[in-house]
């Protein structure tokens, strides 16, 4: 986005009971200074004089706040928890030392981010295993003492790009307008009322567009993309810093039956089916080999639906028609199926949806 | 640099609600609420509730107050004499209208008379609400502070006409949870006039839960298709399949449970068995072929349509027979700027019977005493017409200053009347119930303090009420 600012700047009164027809006091532009530092000598009563401020080196809280919402990117939740919220009502960080060093040394570095990111996860905390005793959850269920590794469901839109990365379908094009991916054809059916004004359909994207990353996906404010929205992706009506991470039945249902998940098993059993069998899809998606226990169930698994699959070839071709990108030729349908149906399972697993 | 500006003033209500995410015990309240409604997690309801579950009844579009509830003699023999100033003040007014020379008055040509032991005055477009004039308080002087659709439902629905805020449903989830393990706290259904013609559209973000989490977001039950998005299997996969599938996974995610400690582990084992009898659950609840002839005949003859406003309110029923907290209707097509006598007739015949069959019901089951019904919409419509007028033929602008609407049940005096207009309707003239006193009071009958149901975002502590909103202690029985 560009500004430019208005020269001379326009006249800004408070408007008395919220009303835009009675102007009250003439007021300026300024901040909290004597909460949170001098405005810079010199510098102009404007966005550019308002960034000097923020960034000037001995501003209380810019970059605690910034290194702190990168630390709970990494692990989950904040130094201070509230990232949102440094003020009287928000927590007190578990370790204000640390974030004071990291906010010092952030600015010293010139505000490199990649640098400070470096320096996350390459600390030994970040490292440590996210397995965890009974006795220690039971001590520091947060993990706010950090002895353990992070351990968190991933961001609804990861969620699904992982799906894609996974399974292959992904288009890793940067940039370019927004893309619409598939949604429930009806979604909008009782909703929204078709008019000629954009918006009111969903023009579904053909070809590559489908398989994008989902920050790419077009936003429609008031009925934003189911999958997305279930996931606790927030809805974009107002600024929210810290998202919460709730664990529903409408997400199993999501990720066991939505086209999008059904499409990415399928593509998923594909590469498994040509590459390395279940351990080879099992570790695609969780970056690990399958221990003898986990591999013996997807096996049982997957002769269990080839039995019943053989019972039903129509149902086969049914499930490996889900989705737009065409289904492997090479492969009997019912041997495509019954693979289909256990790499579901895999992309169901918590391990798969989580970070850890 | 000094950490200074921290505080630990945090209530334990604040520190319980904060911690409860993220961890498999806490977690287990969840969108299915599995946790009763005494969990510890909640502090509600404050005092004892007059009602378990409510029934919101919308109608999108804002109905004319005029032609339905609000009897006004004083308008009849006025046709086309313009409002008094006395009576119009400054006030504002919408864009669609500014540009009008004068503002007529257009006395309603429907038919008005008194129904019931308590002389409730119904308009001749009701004759089915007639029938329960006895059992619904009308509040004649509901007001808003919106004057168009978007900000006055938005208003409605989350106490703020800025897009952002929790819904109703959401709120009361929050506080109260669930008594029902296989079905969501908060369910919406959708209708479309009979004549099909919806001027207004919805909007999926008024049952979303704002700055709440997600899991206290409405869910959408759909009439075509599948009721509930992603409910039914894939093709193919049939249920014995999808049983041994969840078995397969159940173990996988035991053994890594087994290995890694984390409770949320065992909270998502938890919630795919749910998601599995929500498969079977759902459908029975939408499956009416068990309903008596008697109590389909109830709803009128619109009730085996699905989607109708009628079949909504059958479903609103056994929703609330399986202890579902908050069920939020939306009926749309109220929006009356022109040709009101060809339109409001037809929405009112959409929604007189089923909403009467369904206070019925709900009698005949001894369900109304704990349910609480309301039937009404985001404001009403004004006294002087818009466009060209005929005794016969006139359209209406919105109305924000005064209007009406029903509830029922659950607490509410029955066969009452609170508040009134003045003689063209327009403004307040006694018993003035603000959007947040309604909301106060609703709360208030599900035994809760709308003080104290809060949520800290953005350093304040939010309300459905926002800072105002008192309860209307004359309507409760």
């Amino acid at each position: 986005m560009v500004m430019q600012e208005m020269d001379p700047p326009r006249e800004t009164h408070i408007l008395l009971r919220g009303s835009y027809e009675i102007p009250g006091e003439k007021v300026d532009a300024g901040v909290p200074e004597d909460l949170l530092g001098k405005w810079p000598e010199g510098a102009p009563k404007n966005r550019l004089g308002l960034a000097r401020w923020l960034t000037k080196p001995d501003h209380p809280l810019t970059s605690r706040v910034v290194v702190n919402r990168f630390w709970q990117q990494l692990f989950g939740q904040g130094l201070v928890k509230t990232s949102d919220n440094f003020g009287l009502q928000g927590e007190w960080p578990s370790h204000p030392e640390l974030l004071d060093w990291l906010a010092r040394d952030f600015i010293d570095s010139g505000w490199n981010v990649k640098a400070l990111m470096k320096r996350l996860v390459l600390s030994s905390t970040y490292r440590q295993d996210s397995a965890a005793s009974p006795e220690l959850i039971a001590r520091d269920p947060e993990n706010r003492l950090l002895a353990r590794g992070p351990r968190f469901r991933l961001p609804a839109e990861i969620i699904r790009d992982q799906a894609l990365e996974i399974s292959g379908l992904l288009k890793p094009r940067v940039g370019g307008p927004s893309v619409y991916p598939w949604q429930p054809p009806d979604l909008y059916k009782g909703i929204v009322v078709a008019a000629s004004y954009p918006g009111t359909t969903w023009p579904e994207s053909k070809g590559d567009d489908l398989y994008r990353r989902s920050l790419y996906t077009f936003w429609k404010r008031t009925v934003p993309h189911p999958v997305m929205n279930v996931f606790d992706a927030p809805d974009r009506e107002v600024c929210i810093v810290r998202r919460a991470s709730t664990n529903t039945p409408l997400q199993a249902l999501t990720l066991l039956n939505d086209p999008i998940f059904i499409e990415a098993a399928r593509k998923l059993a594909e590469r498994a089916i040509h590459g390395g069998g279940l351990g080879y899809a099992f570790q695609l998606a969780t970056g690990r080999t399958p221990d003898p226990r986990e591999l013996r169930a997807l096996q049982v698994s997957l002769e269990e639906m080839r039995a019943a699959f053989r019972k039903d070839e129509a149902g086969a071709k049914a499930l490996i028609a889900v989705g737009a990108a065409p289904a492997d030729a090479s492969i009997p349908a019912v041997e495509l199926a019954a693979w289909t149906a256990v790499t579901n399972i895999i992309l169901n697993m918590d391990e798969v949806i989580t970070k850890s | 640099m000094e950490c200074r500006n921290y505080s630990r003033f945090t209530s334990r209500r604040d520190l319980l609600a904060r911690t409860g995410f993220g961890l498999g015990a806490a977690a287990l309240h969840s969108l299915l609420g599995s946790t009763p409604a005494t969990a510890a997690e909640h502090q509600f309801p404050n005092f004892a509730p007059r009602a378990k579950r409510v029934i919101f009844l919308f109608q999108a579009g804002g109905p004319s107050h005029l032609d339905l509830f609000d009897y006004k003699p004083a308008m009849k023999g006025r046709f086309n004499e313009d409002i008094p100033p006395s009576v119009f003040g400054t006030q504002r007014i919408t864009g669609m209208v500014a540009q009008q020379d004068r503002f007529p008055v257009a006395p309603t040509m429907y038919g008005f008379d008194q129904h019931g032991q308590s002389g409730q005055w119904l308009s001749d477009r009701l004759p089915y609400t007639a029938k329960i004039a006895d059992d619904i308080c009308v509040l004649r002087g509901a007001y808003t502070e919106a004057i168009n659709h978007d900000p006055a439902i938005t208003f409605m629905q989350t106490g703020s006409q800025l897009p952002g805020r929790p819904s109703f449903g959401s709120w009361v989830d929050y506080g109260l949870g669930s008594e029902n393990q296989n079905l969501p706290t908060f369910v919406v259904l959708n209708s479309l006039p009979g004549n099909g013609m919806a001027d207004q559209g919805l909007l999926s973000r008024l049952w979303g839960s704002g700055f709440l989490p997600s899991r206290y977001q409405g869910v959408q039950f759909r009439s075509a298709g599948d009721p509930v998005l992603d409910l039914s299997n894939p093709p193919g996969i049939t249920p014995q399949m999808r049983r041994s599938q969840l078995n397969t996974l159940a173990t996988l995610n035991t053994q890594l449970h087994d290995r890694v400690g984390d409770p949320e582990i065992e909270t998502r084992i938890a919630q795919y068995e749910m998601a599995y009898r929500m498969q079977t659950s759902v459908p029975d609840l939408v499956n009416v072929s068990s309903e008596s002839q008697h109590v389909l005949d109830l709803y009128g003859p619109d009730v085996r349509k699905p989607g109708s406003f009628a079949a909504n309110c059958l479903l609103a029923r056994r929703l609330a027979e399986r202890q579902v907290r908050f069920i939020q209707l939306y009926h749309r097509g109220w929006d009356h700027h022109g040709g009101l006598t060809d339109k409001l007739p037809v929405l009112a015949r959409d929604t007189d019977q089923p909403a009467a069959g369904l206070i019925m019901d709900l009698k005949q089951r001894g369900m109304l005493n704990d349910t609480l019904v309301i039937w009404g919409g985001e404001f009403g419509r004004t006294p002087y017409a818009q466009g060209t007028m005929k005794p016969d033929s006139y359209g209406r602008d919105h109305h924000g200053r005064v209007f009406s609407l029903w509830m029922a049940g659950g607490g509410i005096k029955p066969g009452y009347s609170h508040g009134s207009s003045d003689d063209y309707g327009f403004n307040v003239a006694t018993g003035g119930v603000h959007v947040h006193d309604l909301q106060a009071t609703i709360l208030h009958l599900l035994g809760i303090d709308h003080q104290k149901l809060t949520w800290l975002f953005q350093g304040r502590q939010f309300r459905l009420t926002d800072v105002g909103g008192g309860v209307v202690h004359e309507i409760i029985a």
